[in-house]
């Protein structure tokens, strides 16, 4: 029973790595910027939500100025800060060092506003009921799996199906593709970091609410978005999706095993191990050198 | 007042130190590590084991630390060989993120988040040093030899041999250089050089534990070097100086509450980064864009 | 109001830096958490110890004013050895207060090298009774928390099965061994025990973990943000068995979460009814300026630098000076002080012995179920 129990845990926990990596995914994927702050765009909209939903403003209008308070970080930041810096030089480890910067800035400044203590978001949606004798899940894992479902299979939709989509994925290889199909490669490139931060709002609000937030949470989701994208293959939307998924759960069933304090452990061996066996991820196509 | 200002000297050199011995590989061998915080740690760990259960004294324990940290580093130098870029970056994190965990369980050897207590003052020749006035020679005179070595290292053909690697690899190794071997060679100098700096670290607090040795340490080592100007001498120093004489300026403020000063150092230096990499990429001591 | 008073430690912190040599000033350290996810409680030691100089300094009971130089711990031992670095060379001060298991057996050494007096009343592992004689404790620790509660659960509450979470930390690991022992001999057992990383957040697995072991009582070793994390994530996934903590989970936070209904908890009695003058004046006092009651922490570190009053007043009517040595010496000498809650008396390793109450958490506030009286 107890393995069942950590699979579902693993599968909400993992549906939400999910959710988290394949924004960061799309992003260097398709623009090849190492957007490391990321993890800040998840801290700013789970913050919006935190705020406005506690000041009453209802799960609506709190969830848009979420979505609201992402995009427009993510949109700021790539006019402010990328852009310029690929005007003139754009080395993967200059953009790497300010968007570091930024995910430094941003983290304190949230903890100077909110406190830097963890702030829950009370629902009795985070309370688990009994499925099976001894398994329970939680209303919010349902949530947390069918909004993974919805969200990722949308995005498969929109990257093979549209013209903006099929342009996203040119993008990364032929930028003058991208100009053939009649398209600003500047403006593509907002689009994903436009789609690529909104993406994060639904793992940033079922967060909120379940384990809780606070202004050092960005680290930690910014290094699963880099462990899961760099195991699926850097440049696979699946390939990211699947790993965010397999890192959940291994690190719910490592418990199985091993103290709680490990499970970290575990979810950077398996980069560390992929990193030196198979650089190219389960279903990346690129090489490492 | 002295003894602040000592005590400053103090924590600059030993961060110095690690700037400098991380500027090694970042600068002069395209090596970009967020895991020399790991060196750093093992360091100390080891130089406070050796001063608790062998000897205090600099020639033993340091040595000791030095030696550590120089034989752990393959397991760095090892996806160095592999993969370059985002996927190096990532490596190193794996590598930090595993070491913290290791550094907090094995606790016979760290002590966990208890850490080391009660590690004695090193021993030169008979003198215990660890009044932060004393002290500031020894961690000075520490640093000046790390900065001769490797600057020395930098100027002969290991160093040219390393720059030729940073500008491009296949080019290297059509000239015959053997491209493993000089990476690997460099990760263990700037892990053992770094260790001088962790074994300082612990003799001069007489307490050390794993907070002291986590990502967080890494990214601030590694802002000290791009801050300061990568691929150059002062560049580093600099950085250090500037990075931990800042809180200090900061406490000045006389308005701002105590509580917030952490959070506002933070904020400068993070933007402080960003805005350096917008408009000076090469640091503060740094060349232009050259390249 | 709070925010008042972190602005006033900042100001005695700026003053203390700007003023190291003046003669007649009476500045002594504090090591609390003032930022990070235990800064609640710093407000709450700090409660404690600014009435204290509030009424020295009213009292006139040194040659010249008294005030605190506060530096941030945030609850973490390395910050912790940084602030001592710089009260011990930099403020110069005799006396500090400190504050957590980790940073108190972190700062012991400097302490003792120094010879700077630390006093804890707000860390409870037990190897803080063993930390040199340069350090004191105003709190009884928790090894005597879990030899007066573990007899109570297995006894009248007829509660067998225990399951243990606890910090990986000094302050857990010291807790799980005594739990341990406290076991032995009785017809209950300790059938599970989790640790879990200072740093962790999710807790969905552990809960998993403590339901299999089907225990009827959960012990939560924690303190500060982790513990409410513990407490609610257990609860939110199905673990229905009764909670039992120690005193560090009587903080404002906990009393307010809703899944705290009902935990059992510890801590250090004190008659805040007795007449001696100086319990009275600490409640009144205690009471016009925070318009609530008083608690254990605000009690300990009011104790904590009344005691300095104390014996920096001896050893000024004797023209020594106010030195740790001195301190040291003249509290051996004093041996018993008039603190709030009574005459009291250190033993020889220098740490209170109190009666130990057992409690329950209702509507938000405590119940006591029984006060325990513990010897030496």
């Amino acid at each position: 029973m107890l393995a069942i129990q950590l699979a579902i845990t693993g599968l909400q926990t993992g549906a939400l790595y999910a959710l988290t990596a394949v924004g960061f995914s799309l992003i260097f994927g398709s623009t090849r910027i190492f957007h490391f702050a990321h993890g800040a765009s998840f801290v700013i909209a789970a913050y919006f939500f935190y705020a406005t939903f506690g000041a009453g403003w209802g799960v609506i209008p709190a969830i848009l100025a979420s979505a609201f308070g992402a995009v427009a970080f993510g949109l700021l930041l790539d006019r402010l800060v990328y852009v310029p810096i690929q005007r003139h030089e754009g080395s993967f480890f200059t953009v790497f060092v300010a968007s570091f910067g930024v995910g430094i800035a941003v983290q304190n400044v949230i903890g100077m506003i909110f406190g830097r203590g963890y702030v829950t978001v009370n629902t009795s949606l985070s309370r688990s009921v009994e499925m099976f004798p001894d398994v329970y899940v939680s209303p919010l894992a349902w949530i947390a799996i069918l909004c993974a479902a919805i969200f990722l299979g949308g995005l498969q939709f929109f990257l093979r199906r549209t013209h903006t989509g099929m342009a996203l994925r040119a993008l990364a290889d032929n930028p003058e593709l991208v100009r053939t199909f009649g398209l600003n490669p500047r403006a593509i490139q907002a689009a994903a970091f436009a789609i690529g931060s909104v993406i994060v709002v639904p793992a940033a609000i079922i967060t909120s609410a379940t384990t809780g937030l606070s202004p050092a949470i960005g680290h930690h989701v910014m290094l699963i978005s880099l462990a899961a994208t760099i195991v699926g293959g850097i440049g696979s939307i699946s390939g990211t999706m699947l790993a965010g998924v397999l890192l959940g759960l291994a690190e719910s069933l490592a418990l199985l095993i091993v103290d709680s304090q490990w499970t970290e452990a575990v979810t950077f061996a398996i980069l560390f191990a992929f990193i030196i066996i198979r650089p190219s991820g389960l279903l990346g196509r690129a090489t490492a050198h | 007042m002295e003894a602040y200002i000592y005590n400053l000297v103090n924590l600059i050199a030993i961060y110095s130190i690690l700037a400098v011995t991380l500027n090694f590989i970042m600068g002069y061998a395209g090596i970009y590590s967020l895991a020399h915080a790991v060196f750093f740690g093992l360091g100390a760990y080891t130089s406070s084991w050796v001063a608790q259960n062998v000897s205090p004294s600099i020639f033993v324990s340091y040595p000791a630390a030095m030696v550590a940290a120089g034989a752990v580093s393959l397991f760095l130098a090892l996806p160095a060989l592999r993969v370059r870029g985002e996927y190096f970056v990532a490596a190193s994190l794996g590598l930090q993120v595993l070491s913290v965990t290791i550094y907090s369980e094995w606790k016979g050897f760290t002590g966990g988040i208890g850490g080391v207590l009660a590690i004695p003052p090193v021993d030169v020749l008979g003198w215990e040093v660890f009044r932060p006035g004393q002290f500031a020679i020894l961690s000075v005179a520490v640093l000046v030899l790390v900065v001769l070595l490797t600057t020395a290292l930098v100027r002969s053909s290991f160093g040219r041999n390393l720059r030729a690697i940073r500008d491009s690899e296949s080019a290297a190794a059509s000239f015959g250089k053997n491209v493993p071997m000089i990476k690997t060679i460099s990760v263990v100098i700037s892990a053992g050089l770094a260790a001088l700096a962790g074994a300082l670290y612990a003799s001069y607090l007489s307490f050390i534990n794993v907070e002291s040795f986590t990502l967080d340490t890494s990214v601030l080592i590694m802002a000290i070097v791009i801050i300061g100007g990568t691929g150059t001498v002062a560049g580093p120093i600099v950085g250090a100086a500037i990075l931990l004489i800042l809180p200090s300026v900061i406490s000045y403020f006389e308005f701002l509450p105590q509580t917030e000063i952490g959070s506002l150092q933070q904020i400068i230096y993070g933007l402080g980064m960003t805005l350096l990499m917008i408009f000076r990429p090469g640091g503060l001591v740094g060349r232009r864009p050259g390249r | 109001m709070l925010n008042k008073l972190k602005f006033a430690g900042a100001v005695a912190v700026l003053t203390g830096l700007a003023l190291p040599a003046m003669a007649k000033d009476h500045v002594i350290g504090a090591l609390f958490p003032l930022s990070g996810p235990n800064a609640v409680y710093g407000d709450v030691f700090m409660a404690g110890s600014d009435l204290a100089v509030e009424h020295i300094n009213a009292d006139g009971m040194l040659s010249g004013p008294m005030s605190i130089a506060y530096e941030d711990s945030q609850g973490l031992p390395q910050p912790a050895v940084v602030g001592m670095t710089k009260l011990v060379n930099v403020t110069g001060v005799p006396y500090t207060l400190s504050a957590f298991t980790g940073v108190s057996k972190a700062i012991s050494t400097l302490g003792q090298r120094n010879h700077v007096v630390a006093v804890n009343g707000g860390g409870v592992g037990p190897d803080l009774a063993a930390l040199g004689e340069y350090f004191w404790n105003v709190i009884p620790l928790v090894n005597l928390e879990v030899r007066a509660v573990v007899p109570y659960l297995t006894g009248e509450m007829g509660l067998k099965r225990m399951v243990l979470v606890y910090i990986d930390d000094p302050f857990g690991q010291a807790i799980q061994s005594e739990l341990g022992s406290a076991f032995e001999g009785t017809d209950a057992e300790l059938v599970e025990v989790l640790s879990v990383p200072v740093t962790a957040q999710q807790f969905s697995g552990v809960a998993a973990k403590v339901r299999s072991a089907k225990p009827d009582v959960v012990y939560i070793a924690s303190y500060g943000a982790q513990q409410l994390q513990i407490v609610k994530q257990l609860r939110d996934n199905g673990v229905d068995a009764q909670i039992v903590s120690y005193s560090g989970y009587i903080t404002p936070d906990a009393l307010a979460l809703p899944q705290s209904e009902g935990i059992v908890v510890t801590g250090q009695a004190v008659d805040y009814a007795s007449d001696d003058p100086v319990t009275k004046r600490f409640v009144t006092d205690f009471k016009a300026k925070f318009d609530k009651d008083p608690t254990a922490y605000n009690v300990n570190y009011y104790n904590a630098t009344l005691l300095y009053g104390l014996l920096a007043h001896a050893l000024e009517q004797e023209g020594k000076d106010v030195t740790g040595e001195n301190l040291l010496a003249k509290r051996l000498e004093m041996k018993t002080f008039d603190l709030v809650g009574g005459t009291v008396s250190f033993q020889d390793n220098g740490t209170l012995l109190s009666p130990i109450e057992v409690k329950q958490i209702k509507d938000g506030k405590t119940v006591t179920l029984s006060t325990v009286q513990i010897g030496g």
